[in-house]
C-alpha cells in the first residue's frame, strides 16, 4: 500500500540508494557482483575449510578426470592434478591467493595512493611539477616490467610479487586521485566553501574527499583486474608464487608439463582467472554507466 | 610557439632519462653480489682485478662522481658483460629486439586496423545487437589472461588441428643469414635458400602470436573508439551539421570521424607500454627470440647487468614511443595545444 501524502514534500534519495537503484537493472553487471561475492566468500573460507586437503599427495588417484566425464569420481568434482591432488580445494584455496591477495594489494596500493594523491592535487607550482614528471616517468613503465624489476630485486616468492604489484600500481592511483582532486577544486561549491572562510585541509577533509569516492571505485575496479592479471602471470612465470602454493597462474605452470594426458588441469585455472577478471570488469563498466545516470537524472 | 613547446618536451624527456638512469644505476647497489661484477658482468674476479676495477670504475670517489662515470660508460656503448654468456650485453641487445619489434609492430598495426573499425560501427549502431555483440566481445578480450589464449590456441592450432607452427621464428630447415635481424628483410638478402618458401614458413610462425599479442590491444582500442565517438557525437557542433542539413554519412564523416579519431593517436602510445609487456609472456611461450624471453631468461639466472639493461632499453623505447605520440596528438589537435 502507497504511504498517504497530506502535504508536499520533497524526498531525495540517497546517493547510495540512487546509484543501487540505476545499478541493479543491468543484469550484467549484478551477475558479475554476485559472482564476486561468491568467490570472496570462497577466498574467505578456503584456508580454513576444504573438500579435501589441498596439498595432499594421492599416488592412487593420478590425473583423476572431471567428474562430468565417463571415468571421473563424483568425490573429485573437478579431477585431480599430476600429484593426486584434488583440483576443486586447490582452485578454491587459489582463490585466496589470487583473487584475495589482489584485492589486499590493491587496498594498500588505493590508501597510499589517496594520500599522495591529495598531496599532489593540493600542491601547486614547481613542488607539484616534480611530482608529475616522476610520476609520468613510472606509468611510463610497464606494471608488469615494474614488478618484475622489483621481483629480480627481492627474489621470487608470493609476498614479494604483492609488494611489487602494490609499488607497480601505486603510480596510477597518484595519478588518478589528484587528477580527481584537481577536478573538484574547479567546482563551484569549493569556492563557495572556500569564500566561507575554509582552509586548504577542511576543503580537503569535508568537501573533496567525500566526492573522490566515485573515481576512486572506478580506478578500484580498474586495477583489481589488472593486479589479478599481474599475479597470475607473474605466477606463470614462475617469479611470484612458488611450487606447491595453488596460485592459479602457478597451476597453469605446474599443468603445463601433463597439458596432453590432462587438459583440464590447465583449463580450468586459467577459466577461472577468466571468469574473476570478466565479473569485475563488468561490475565496473555497470558503476560506469550508473554513475553517468545518476549524474544526469 | 610550437618551437618552445618542443623544448619544453625536451628538456621532460632528458628529465625522465636522468631519473631512470638514476634508478637504474641504483640498481647496482640493490641487487645482491659484488658491485663491481655488478657494474662489469666480470665473475671470477682475483683480489688485484678488484682492486684495478675499482679504481677504473670510479668506485673510490663520491657517489655523484659514480653516477656521472656510468653514464659516460652509457653513451660509450660499454655496457658491461652478460653473467651467463660473457657477452657484451648491447650486443645481445641488438640481436633480440628486432624480434621484439616486430612482433609489436605487426600486433599493433594490426589492432589499429581491426580495433577503429569495430569501435566505430559500434558507436554509430548504438545499443543495436551489432553494438552489443562488438562490445560483449570486446569486453570478453579484454578479460582474458594473455598466456591461457595462447596455450589454448598452441593447442587447438598447433597440436589438434596441426596448421601452425607452436614456437620460433622460422622453421628449422632455412638458414637464413642474420644481418638486420628483421626476418622478412633477412629473407630477402639471403641468398641460397628458396625465398618464398622461407617467406611463407616465417609467416606462419608469425601468424599466432601476432593474433594472440594482438588481442588484448584490439579490445583496448574498440573501446576506447566506442567511447571516443560517442562521446563526439553527443557534442553540439554535430548537432549544429545535422540542422544545417548534412545527410547522415556527411556528418559522421567529416565531423564525427575526425574528431574522435584525435585522441587515439595518444592512445597509442598508451598502448605501447602494455604491448610491450605482454610481448614479453607471447615471447615466453611461443619461444620467440627477443627482448622478453631474453629479460625473463635473465632473471631465472640472475644475470643482473642484463636486467639492468635490458629494463634500460624496454623503458626508453616506451618513454619514447609516449612522447612521440604526445607530440604528434599536439600537433594535430589544436585544442590539446597550451602554448
Amino acid at each position: 500500500m502507497k504511504k498517504l501524502r497530506l502535504y508536499y514534500e520533497e524526498y531525495n534519495k540517497k546517493p547510495y540508494q540512487l546509484l543501487w537503484r540505476h545499478f541493479m537493472p543491468q543484469h550484467f553487471a549484478m551477475f558479475g557482483l554476485i559472482i564476486l561475492c561468491v568467490l570472496l566468500t570462497i577466498a574467505l573460507v578456503s584456508p580454513f575449510m576444504n573438500p579435501h586437503d589441498p596439498y595432499l599427495q594421492n599416488s592412487e588417484l593420478l590425473l583423476v578426470p572431471p567428474s562430468w566425464q565417463g571415468n571421473g569420481l563424483v568425490s573429485y568434482p573437478f579431477g585431480t592434478d599430476d600429484l593426486g591432488r584434488d583440483l576443486m580445494s586447490r582452485l578454491m584455496l587459489g582463490a585466496s591467493y589470487s583473487f584475495g591477495l589482489a584485492i589486499l594489494a590493491v587496498l594498500g596500493a588505493m590508501l597510499v595512493g589517496i594520500l599522495l594523491g591529495a598531496l599532489a592535487g593540493m600542491t601547486r607550482g614547481v613542488q607539484s611539477s616534480i611530482f608529475n614528471h616522476l610520476l609520468d616517468l613510472a606509468l611510463t613503465i610497464p606494471s608488469l616490467l615494474l614488478a618484475i624489476v622489483i621481483v629480480a630485486v627481492l627474489g621470487p616468492g608470493l609476498l614479494n610479487t604483492i609488494w611489487a604489484i602494490m609499488l607497480a600500481m601505486l603510480p596510477q592511483f597518484i595519478h588518478g586521485v589528484g587528477n580527481a582532486i584537481q577536478q573538484q577544486l574547479k567546482q563551484d561549491y569549493v569556492v563557495a566553501y572556500r569564500l566561507d572562510g575554509a582552509n586548504n585541509w577542511q576543503i580537503l577533509w569535508s568537501v573533496v574527499l567525500p566526492n573522490l569516492w566515485e573515481p576512486v571505485s572506478l580506478l578500484f575496479t580498474m586495477a583489481l583486474s589488472t593486479a589479478i592479471l599481474d599475479i597470475a602471470a607473474l605466477g606463470f612465470l614462475g617469479l611470484g608464487a612458488q611450487a606447491p602454493t595453488p596460485e592459479w597462474g602457478s597451476m597453469i605452470a605446474d599443468a603445463l608439463d601433463s597439458i596432453y594426458l590432462a587438459p583440464w588441469t590447465v583449463a580450468l585455472p586459467g577459466l577461472l582467472i577468466f571468469i574473476t577478471v570478466l565479473s569485475i570488469n563488468l561490475v565496473g563498466d555497470g558503476l560506469h554507466k550508473a554513475m553517468k545516470k545518476r549524474r544526469e537524472s | 610557439m610550437i618551437l618552445r613547446y618542443l623544448a619544453r618536451r625536451l628538456f621532460l624527456l632528458g628529465f625522465v632519462f636522468v631519473a631512470l638512469t638514476v634508478f637504474v644505476f641504483s640498481l647496482n647497489y640493490l641487487f645482491p653480489g659484488d658491485l663491481v661484477s655488478n657494474l662489469t658482468g666480470l665473475r671470477n674476479i682475483t683480489p688485484e682485478q678488484h682492486q684495478t676495477l675499482q679504481t677504473s670504475l670510479g668506485l673510490d670517489q663520491s657517489l655523484w662522481q659514480q653516477y656521472i662515470e656510468y653514464n659516460r660508460r652509457l653513451l660509450d656503448g660499454n655496457w658491461g658483460l652478460s653473467f651467463a654468456s660473457q657477452q657484451p650485453v648491447l650486443q645481445e641487445i641488438g640481436r633480440v629486439l628486432p624480434a621484439t619489434l616486430e612482433l609489436a609492430s605487426y600486433a599493433l598495426c594490426l589492432s589499429l586496423l581491426a580495433g577503429i573499425p569495430l569501435g566505430l560501427l559500434a558507436a554509430v549502431r548504438k545499443d543495436s545487437w551489432l553494438d552489443k555483440f562488438i562490445s560483449g566481445m570486446a569486453l570478453v578480450g579484454y578479460s582474458l589472461p594473455v598466456f591461457w589464449l595462447a596455450l589454448i590456441c598452441i593447442m587447438l592450432f598447433s597440436l589438434q588441428l596441426g596448421w601452425l607452427p607452436t614456437s620460433g621464428r622460422l622453421g628449422v630447415l632455412f638458414e637464413v643469414p642474420t644481418q638486420t635481424g628483421f626476418i622478412f628483410a633477412d629473407i630477402l638478402l639471403a641468398t641460397e635458400i628458396d625465398r618464398m618458401a622461407a617467406a611463407q614458413s616465417a609467416f606462419l610462425h608469425l601468424l599466432l602470436p601476432t593474433l594472440i599479442l594482438a588481442s588484448y590491444p584490439t579490445n583496448v582500442m574498440i573501446r576506447f573508439v566506442r567511447h571516443s565517438m560517442l562521446d563526439v557525437l553527443e557534442q553540439n557542433y554535430i548537432k549544429t551539421a545535422r540542422a544545417k542539413g548534412l545527410s547522415r554519412p556527411q556528418v559522421l564523416y567529416r565531423h564525427g570521424l575526425r574528431n574522435a579519431l584525435l585522441p587515439v593517436t595518444r592512445q597509442v602510445g598508451l598502448q605501447f607500454s602494455t604491448l610491450i609487456t605482454l610481448a614479453m609472456l607471447t615471447e615466453v611461450i611461443f619461444s620467440w627470440p627477443g627482448i622478453g624471453q631474453w629479460l625473463i631468461d635473465s632473471i631465472y639466472q640472475r644475470n643482473y647487468p642484463s636486467i639492468q639493461a635490458g629494463l634500460l632499453v624496454v623503458s626508453s623505447l616506451v618513454i619514447c614511443v609516449n612522447m612521440l605520440t604526445e607530440i604528434l596528438h599536439t600537433l594535430f589537435n589544436p585544442l590539446a595545444r597550451k602554448f
